[in-house]
C-alpha cells in the first residue's frame, strides 16, 4: 500500500473554481417569509372587508374564524392527529411501493413495459372513481382511505423514480462497473443515492395534493378526521368552522413542506443551489 | 509486439467491427508486468475500442484477448480487484466527498468501511490532496477532481491501470504535473499501465513504450522510450516527429 507522504492540496490556489452565486434552502425560506406574511395580511384584510358587506353565514369576521380555530384545536385535536396519521401512513407506504416499482422498471427491462402500462393506466383513473370503488370494496373506513391515497400517490413515485434511473449518467455506471460490482452494489452505491432527490421532489410535489385527497376521502368514507369534521361543520351551517379547518390545513401543508425542506437540506447537502441572476 | 516476462495484457489477431465499419483488424500487442505502454492514435483510430475490449465492456469479434490471465469480457468477474480505470472525465459521484469517492472501489471489493476510509485517505495524501478529503466534487477544481479519480483507481491496488485520455481535458501545466505524479507513483508501485491518448507529448512523458494504432488494422509503429531519450532534446524531438509522421499518415 502507499507510503505515507506528506502532501499538500494540489493546485488549490491556482485551480480554485469560483463559487457560483449560491442560494441555500434556508435563505430561500427566510426570503419567502416576508412575501408570505404580506399575502396573509391582504387575505385577512379582504375577509374583514367582505364580512362588512356579507352576512356572517357567508363570510364571518377574521376574529370569529380565529375563535373557531381555537375551538376546533381544543375540542377536536384527535381529528387532526388521525388525519395526520392517515396521511403519514399512506405517503410512506406509497413512497415505498412507488420507489420499488420505479426501481424494478428501471432495472428490469423485461418487466418495464408491463409495469409502466399498469402505472399509466392507474394515473388515468380519476380520484373520484377510486373513492367510490373503495366504498364498494372495503367496509373498514381506514382501509378505504389508505387504499384511495395509495393508488393515487404510488404512480407519482414510480414514474419519477423510473425517470431518475433513466437519467443516471452512463459514465457513472461504467465507472462503477470497472470495479466489477455485484448487482446489489450498483443499487447501493449508485442507484439509491441518485434517486434520493427524485423521491424528495416527488414528496414535495404531492404533499399538498395528498392532503386534499385525504380530506376528500374522509369526507366520503369516514366518520372521523378533518374531512368528516368539515362535512359536519357544513351540515350544521358553521362556515366559521369550515374556514377554521381550512386554515389549519393550510398551516399543516406549510409545516409539512418545511419539514420536507429540512430533510432535503440534510440529505442533499452535497448539492449546490445555483441561482440565476 | 511483445513484452518481456509474463504479459498482463495479451492481444492476438484481434478484430472488431461495428456493422460494416471495421475498427480494429489484426491487432497484436502485449503489455508486460510493470510496463507503462501508451497507445497512440488519431481520433477514430480505434484506441477507445481497444480500451473497451481490454476493460471487458465489449467483446472482440475475433482473436484472443487475455488480461491478467482471463478473458475480460467472458470472465468479467474474474478481474474483480485486478483492474482499475482512470477515465477522460473524473466521473466522481457528486453526493460523495473526495475520500468517499476514492474508497468506492474498496467498498465494492468488500473491504470494511473504516479500513477503506483509511486506505483512501492515504492515497489522497499520495496524490497531493491532503486536507481535501472531506470536500464534495463541486468544491474541487478540475485538476483536484482528476487526482481523486486517480486515487480511486490506485486505491484498489490493481494489477493493471487503464488510463483513457485521463489528462487531456486539463490545462497544459496541470496535465503535465499530474502526468509526472502518476508516472512516479506507477513506477514506485510497479503498476502495469495501458495509457490511451492522442497527445504525443503525454505518451512520451509517461510511457516505456509507445504503440501507434493504424485505423482498421494493427500497430503501425512501436518505439521504446527511456530516460536517455527523454533527456535529449534532439532525440526526443526526432522521435516526436517520427510518431507524428506515422499518426499523420494514418489519419
Amino acid at each position: 500500500m502507499a507510503a505515507q507522504v506528506s502532501g499538500k492540496p494540489a493546485e488549490s490556489a491556482r485551480e480554485a473554481v469560483p463559487v457560483a452565486t449560491v442560494q441555500t434552502e434556508s435563505a430561500r425560506w427566510s426570503g419567502d417569509l416576508v412575501p408570505t406574511l404580506v399575502v396573509v395580511a391582504l387575505l385577512v384584510l379582504a375577509i374583514q372587508v367582505g364580512s362588512a358587506f356579507l352576512p356572517p353565514y357567508v363570510m364571518p369576521q377574521p376574529l370569529i374564524i380565529l375563535q373557531a380555530t381555537w375551538e376546533v384545536l381544543t375540542a377536536d385535536p384527535i381529528h387532526i392527529g388521525i388525519t395526520g396519521l392517515r396521511l403519514a401512513a399512506a405517503v410512506l407506504f406509497s413512497m415505498l411501493v412507488g420507489v420499488l416499482l420505479g426501481i424494478i422498471m428501471g432495472v428490469f427491462p423485461r418487466l418495464r413495459p408491463y409495469l409502466r402500462s399498469l402505472v399509466i393506466i392507474d394515473t388515468g383513473i380519476p380520484a373520484l372513481s377510486w373513492m367510490l370503488l373503495a366504498i364498494f370494496w372495503f367496509r373498514d373506513p381506514e382501509v378505504r382511505i389508505f387504499f384511495i391515497l395509495s393508488v393515487i400517490l404510488i404512480p407519482f413515485y414510480a414514474l419519477n423514480v423510473f425517470d431518475g434511473i433513466r437519467a443516471l449518467p452512463r459514465e457513472w455506471v461504467d465507472m462503477l462497473e470497472s470495479f466489477r460490482p455485484r448487482r446489489w452494489q450498483v443499487l447501493r452505491y449508485l442507484i439509491a443515492p441518485h434517486i434520493v432527490p427524485y423521491i424528495l421532489t416527488t414528496t414535495k410535489a404531492v404533499i399538498g395534493y395528498a392532503i386534499r385527497m385525504a380530506i376528500f376521502a374522509e369526507l366520503v368514507a369516514s366518520a372521523i378526521g378533518i374531512g368528516s369534521r368539515m362535512s359536519l361543520a357544513q351540515s350544521t351551517f358553521r362556515i366559521d368552522k369550515v374556514l377554521a379547518w381550512t386554515l389549519l390545513l393550510v398551516i399543516l401543508n406549510l409545516a409539512l413542506q418545511a419539514a420536507i425542506a429540512s430533510i432535503d437540506k440534510a440529505l442533499l447537502k452535497w448539492r449546490p443551489e445555483a441561482a440565476v441572476r | 509486439m511483445s513484452a518481456a516476462g509474463n504479459p498482463v495484457i495479451e492481444l492476438r489477431d484481434v478484430r472488431k467491427a461495428f456493422g460494416s465499419n471495421v475498427v480494429i483488424e489484426r491487432l497484436d500487442f502485449d503489455v508486460g508486468k510493470g510496463e507503462i505502454v501508451a497507445l497512440l492514435g488519431q481520433t477514430g483510430s480505434g484506441k477507445s475500442t481497444v480500451l473497451n475490449i481490454v476493460m471487458g465492456t465489449i467483446p472482440a469479434d475475433a482473436g484472443s484477448v487475455r488480461v491478467a490471465g482471463s478473458d475480460p469480457y467472458r470472465q468479467f468477474a474474474r478481474l474483480r480487484g485486478k483492474l482499475a480505470v482512470s477515465f477522460q472525465t473524473d466521473r466522481l459521484l457528486p453526493w460523495r466527498t473526495a475520500v468517499e469517492n476514492a474508497e468506492i472501489g474498496l467498498l465494492v471489493l468488500g473491504m470494511p468501511k473504516a479500513k477503506a476510509r483509511q486506505v483512501a485517505r492515504t492515497w489522497l495524501d499520495r496524490v497531493k490532496l491532503t486536507g481535501a478529503g472531506d470536500l464534495y466534487p463541486h468544491q474541487l477544481s478540475g485538476g483536484m477532481r482528476q487526482r481523486v479519480s486517480l486515487a480511486r483507481a490506485l486505491c484498489v491496488d490493481p494489477e493493471l491501470v487503464l488510463l483513457d485520455e485521463s489528462f487531456s481535458q486539463l490545462d497544459h501545466v496541470t496535465s503535465q504535473t499530474l502526468r509526472a505524479d502518476f508516472a512516479s507513483i506507477a513506477r514506485e508501485f510497479n503498476k502495469t499501465c495501458l495509457f490511451v491518448t492522442h497527445r504525443i507529448d503525454d505518451a512520451m512523458e509517461m510511457a516505456d513504450r509507445v504503440l501507434v494504432l493504424r485505423p482498421g488494422a494493427g500497430i503501425a509503429l512501436e518505439e521504446g522510450i527511456d530516460a536517455s531519450i527523454r533527456s535529449s532534446l534532439q532525440r526526443r524531438s526526432a522521435l516526436h516527429d517520427k510518431i507524428a509522421a506515422v499518426m499523420g499518415a494514418e489519419a
